[in-house]
């Protein structure tokens, strides 16, 4: 019967709900925002983990070169190209954007703006039911004979597209498959997202009215969508010249290369606004509510990036000042690419006039929300020096790009999924996390975060390039100095990664055994925190609530608690 | 089959009707596909003026004709949205089999081109042109294909009088590639 | 019962039908004659005309049908700004990359492979017979001991006795070709064997690779000639 299309009656469809699925069909076939939410955030975490099993093995190689490396034996040169390619795909494709994006925008978008699901939660399923497809195909292209695809995350042809060259054409084959499978579920969930944050808001939410997390959320899909489809021509291109044997890319039959290469960075670039955009918007309302502060300037951050979002497509070609583009384009692109830091920069400051004159509580949330400002500006800045392109033919393709996108993209997927979830965990799982445990953690964290990745900047200025499996073999790199900041390295990682045994802990003891999650444990504004901890299906059962103010009312003069929040009448 | 829809999709904070902003989403989606292949297509076009030669072999009247084709199968796609809206679900399902049909003779006509063309030697290894052909008509066709199985099931839905508003949207999904369609003409084969 | 079968959520004054009157048999047959158009167009071999008629008239035609089928005509404002920042991303792609990929040479550069494959396709296409002599070669010709020192020296090293810089990390260690007891239990057959299909191809390591498909059998003859010469005595 079509007629469960009358509008908003909340009582009648109170008497029709539906629990969904229950037993072990809730996590197969669920159509839940909620539990859809946490099969992301598990599968990201999973791949997480084996990315930096990954680079746990590459780094002991780089260190002790030649060493059985402990849990996976001796590498091999091809067996290298393999961890730097795979760690670099899984942690942008299977960790980062199923994490900040799929995992927080489908758990917190709905709860935040009111609704009782997404607007589609079939396409919700569907998309969730093809991302693990991609992640099950990229697993196994690293057990295929010749193994994982060894071309770099870049995948440039003629290496990418020519098995002699690559020596693992079907891995090769296989990592552009799962790669096209992820387009296609954040495509999916991207549509979604939108749709229900410009339609599905509770009655009196208007648009600023919406938290900033969600907002940048939907930027993000919406700089994915309109960005990623000129690589996916491009992909479908390459997998012809991978299979087929067509010449799209290849000189000698009338293709061209750098094609590729501006394919793939004109997605590329917004790629990384992509990811960064879910992460400032979780660091600024975890500050917001532990500064006890309104945000300084909701408008300015809001159109700030979407500034930032428009600009990212003009700054593509910084990744190829050295490839041989056209000179006079490199001119722009530097121009551009410095202009880009301007937005950034000013986020920056409103951030921190935000805390300025905030009551401020360090909680182990806001430790992290402190730190992704911290690191990623240390990031920003050292993308200047790669801006410009004069710099950059030095630069290009040194540790020091290297360690850079680590100080962005580090702060981005690591320490903003560790605000995140340190902070919504009562919610998502209605218990309260150890805070002296969440402490230890987060220093464990990030001091080694700085000793991994300093000494690469160092070792960048030193001329060490990327993608070398052994730098013995090179004798002005081969030196005590430069070996030793290798090590240094490659210790810090291997007690970051010991102190992440601590999170996870703290995870589970917390959730079998950790204090019960009041509603509103932070005393925050925006709507999730006032339903139960977890939320049940339908997130508010007896009724969707109204929205009369902003999210961000903290330390209003009319009140008498320091929190004002969304759903309260006047 | 009832899923209980979530009140989320009844809302319509923007006015537009939940679904119909969905496909115009996935629109703009594919208007980035569809233009990022077509752009290299023709950076590349340009710069290989010896490929008019293989352009040549093209059968413009054939492209014509599933050109007429699709043109039709719009029309009859928008005659089935107008008896959505009157209510008439059974006329709508009747224009959206009608559309189904024009998609169905669009892929048959292309399949004999195509197996005209591949029996001659053109085939999709034969040069940059041909690579060029076969992608970029392949993947329109399988939007094609792919629009035409969606349709069949708002058509039976229709036919019920069931998600009538449905009848809209994958007719704005089918202008849309009718649209590629009205470019590719051009470019694979007028262009010679 | 009927209008609920509608658009859920709140009617909006752009509710289909109530309000704008299209006649979609007009549209249509205006498409028709513009299709018709278009297909003319060639026959009077004017390019100008042609371009105008061609890409010209499809502009139009997907202006009618997408304003008219598609309503967007009648869209909220928002949507017709998402469907032209798409269409406006397209142009400054267009715009970024077509300076590499479809100019063959700039101010100081020459694409020489895409030169030749323009070349070759304008003689081909008039029926001249092509002579591989005619058409500048993109690549140089082969001198074995180049080939050598940046292909095969990683692992066997310059001298060939099996120390190149990438060689010292393999198990087992590349062969030393300087090395008499390398010579007791090879001849040429087995080389040229080796080189061209991989060490596997007799039993082998694998860390060996064949080179078939990077050389001609005539290139990889000079290779193994060359490899002899590091032959002790040789």
């Amino acid at each position: 019967m079509a007629d469960t299309a009358i509008t908003v009656h909340h009582d009648e469809h109170h008497a029709h709900e539906h629990h969904g699925p229950q037993g072990i069909l809730k996590y197969l076939w669920s159509t839940d925002h909620k539990i859809i939410a946490m099969q992301y955030l598990f599968t990201g975490m999973f791949m997480g983990v084996i990315g930096a099993f990954m680079a746990y093995v590459f780094r002991m190689q780089l260190a002790f070169p030649g060493i059985s490396v402990p849990g996976f034996g001796q590498v091999s040169p091809g067996e290298y190209n393999a961890l730097v390619t795979n760690h670099g795909s899984i942690m942008i494709f299977w960790v980062a954007m199923p994490v900040l994006i799929a995992a927080f925008g489908n758990y917190l978008i709905p709860l935040m703006i009111g609704a009782d699901d997404m607007v589609f939660p079939r396409i919700n399923r569907l998309s969730y039911q093809i991302f693990l497809l991609s992640v099950i195909v990229l697993l196994a292209s690293l057990f295929v004979p010749g193994g994982g695809f060894g071309g770099a995350w870049t995948a440039y042809p003629p290496l990418s597209a020519v098995g002699e060259y690559n020596q693992t054409s079907i891995g090769a084959s296989m990592w552009l498959l799962a790669v096209a499978l992820e387009f296609i579920a954040f495509l999916l969930g991207g549509i979604n997202f939108i749709t229900t944050l410009m339609n599905s808001r509770a009655p009196g939410m208007k648009a600023y009215d919406i938290p900033l997390v969600c907002w940048f959320i939907v930027i993000a899909s919406i700089l994915f969508m309109l960005s990623v489809g000129p690589l996916i021509a491009g992909a479908v291109m390459l997998f012809f010249d991978q299979t087929i044997g067509t010449g799209f890319y290849d000189p000698a039959r009338g293709g061209d290369p750098i094609l590729w290469q501006h394919l793939f960075w004109f997605f590329g670039h917004p790629e990384v606004y992509v990811v960064l955009f879910p992460a400032i918007g979780i660091t600024i309302d975890v500050i917001a509510t532990f500064a006890r502060k309104k945000v300084f300037g909701y408008k300015l951050m809001l159109y700030t990036t979407v500034a930032t979002g428009v600009l990212s497509f003009f700054v593509w070609a910084h990744h190829q000042f050295i490839a041989g583009i056209d000179p006079r384009m490199a001119n722009i692109f530097t121009i551009t690419t410095l202009l880009i830091s301007v937005p950034i920069a000013e986020l920056c400051f409103v951030i921190i006039a935000t805390l300025y004159g905030g009551s401020i509580r360090l909680t182990t949330p806001m430790l992290w929300a402190l730190a992704f400002m911290a690191e990623f500006l240390i990031g920003g800045v050292t993308g200047i020096f790669l801006g410009a392109s004069g710099a950059d033919v030095y630069f290009h393709d040194t540790y020091f790009v290297l360690a850079h996108f680590h100080y962005t993209f580090f702060p981005i997927a690591i320490i903003g999924t560790f605000a995140a979830f340190t902070y919504w965990f009562p919610k998502m799982f209605g218990r309260m996390m150890d805070d002296r445990l969440g402490k230890i953690h987060f220093w464990g964290t990030i001091i080694p975060f700085n000793t991994i990745f300093i000494p690469l900047f160092v070792l960048g200025m030193g001329g060490q390039h990327r993608r070398i499996y052994n730098y013995q073999h090179f004798p002005e790199l081969a030196g005590e100095g430069m070996y030793t900041l290798r090590e240094i390295a490659t210790i810090s990682l291997l007690v970051m990664l010991a102190f992440q045994l601590v999170f996870f802990y703290n995870c589970i003891m917390s959730w079998w055994k950790g204090p019960k999650a009041p509603k509103n444990p932070w005393n925050a504004n925006t709507l999730e925190w006032t339903t139960e901890s977890p939320p049940p299906h339908g997130n508010w059962p007896e009724g969707l609530p109204n929205v009369y103010r902003g999210p961000y009312e903290y330390g209003h003069p009319d009140r008498e608690e320091d929190y004002w929040p969304q759903n309260l009448p006047a | 089959m009832a899923f209980p829809k979530p009140q989320a999709t009844l809302r319509s904070s923007t006015g537009i009707p939940t679904g119909r902003l969905a496909i115009w989403w996935v629109l703009a989606s594919e208007v980035v596909i569809f233009g990022g292949l077509l752009g290299a297509y023709l950076m590349f076009r340009l710069g290989h003026p010896e490929w008019a030669e293989s352009a040549a072999v093209t059968n413009t009247w054939i492209g014509a004709f599933n050109t007429f084709v699709l043109l039709t199968s719009s029309f009859t796609a928008v005659l089935g949205h107008q008896a959505a809206e009157r209510g008439d679900g059974k006329q709508a399902a009747k224009f959206l089999v009608m559309t189904i049909f024009g998609a169905a003779t669009f892929i048959g006509v292309k399949s004999y081109e195509w197996w005209y063309e591949i029996s001659h030697g053109y085939t999709i290894t034969s040069n940059g042109f041909w690579a060029f052909y076969y992608t970029a008509a392949g993947l329109h066709a399988l939007h094609v294909i792919a629009g035409a199985v969606i349709m069949g099931f708002i058509a039976v839905d229709a036919w019920r009088n069931r998600e009538l508003q449905r009848v809209e949207l994958i007719g704005i999904y089918w202008h849309f590639v009718d649209v590629v369609w009205i470019f590719l003409f051009p470019l694979l084969y007028i262009a010679k | 019962m009927a209008e609920h079968n509608d658009k859920h959520g709140q009617h909006g004054d752009d509710a289909h039908g109530g309000g704008h009157h299209v006649d979609y048999r007009k549209i249509y047959l205006t498409l028709l004659v513009l299709l018709v158009v278009s297909v003319v167009g060639p026959f009077f071999e004017i390019l100008w005309l042609t371009l105008i008629t061609a890409f010209g008239i499809a502009i139009v035609k997907a202006n009618l049908v997408i304003q008219n089928f598609m309503h967007l005509k009648w869209e909220k404002r928002i949507m017709k700004w998402v469907l032209a920042t798409s269409l406006v991303l397209m142009f400054l792609m267009f715009a970024g990359i077509s300076s590499d990929v479809m100019n063959h040479e700039g101010s100081n550069w020459e694409n020489v492979a895409a030169q030749a494959a323009v070349e070759r396709g304008l003689a081909a296409a008039a029926g001249l017979e092509i002579e591989e002599e005619d058409i500048e070669p993109v690549v140089v010709g082969f001198n074995a001991r180049n080939t050598f020192n940046l292909v095969c020296a990683t692992c066997h090293g310059q001298t060939g006795d099996g120390t190149g810089p990438a060689g010292a990390a393999l198990d087992p260690r590349p062969a030393s070709f300087a090395d008499p007891a390398f010579w007791t239990t090879r001849d040429m057959d087995r080389i040229l064997t080796v080189i061209r299909d991989g060490a596997t191809a007799v039993g082998g390591s694998s860390l060996m690779v064949g080179w078939s498909a990077s050389f001609t059998p005539e290139q990889i003859q000079q290779l193994a000639d060359y490899v002899a010469s590091f032959r002790p005595g040789a």
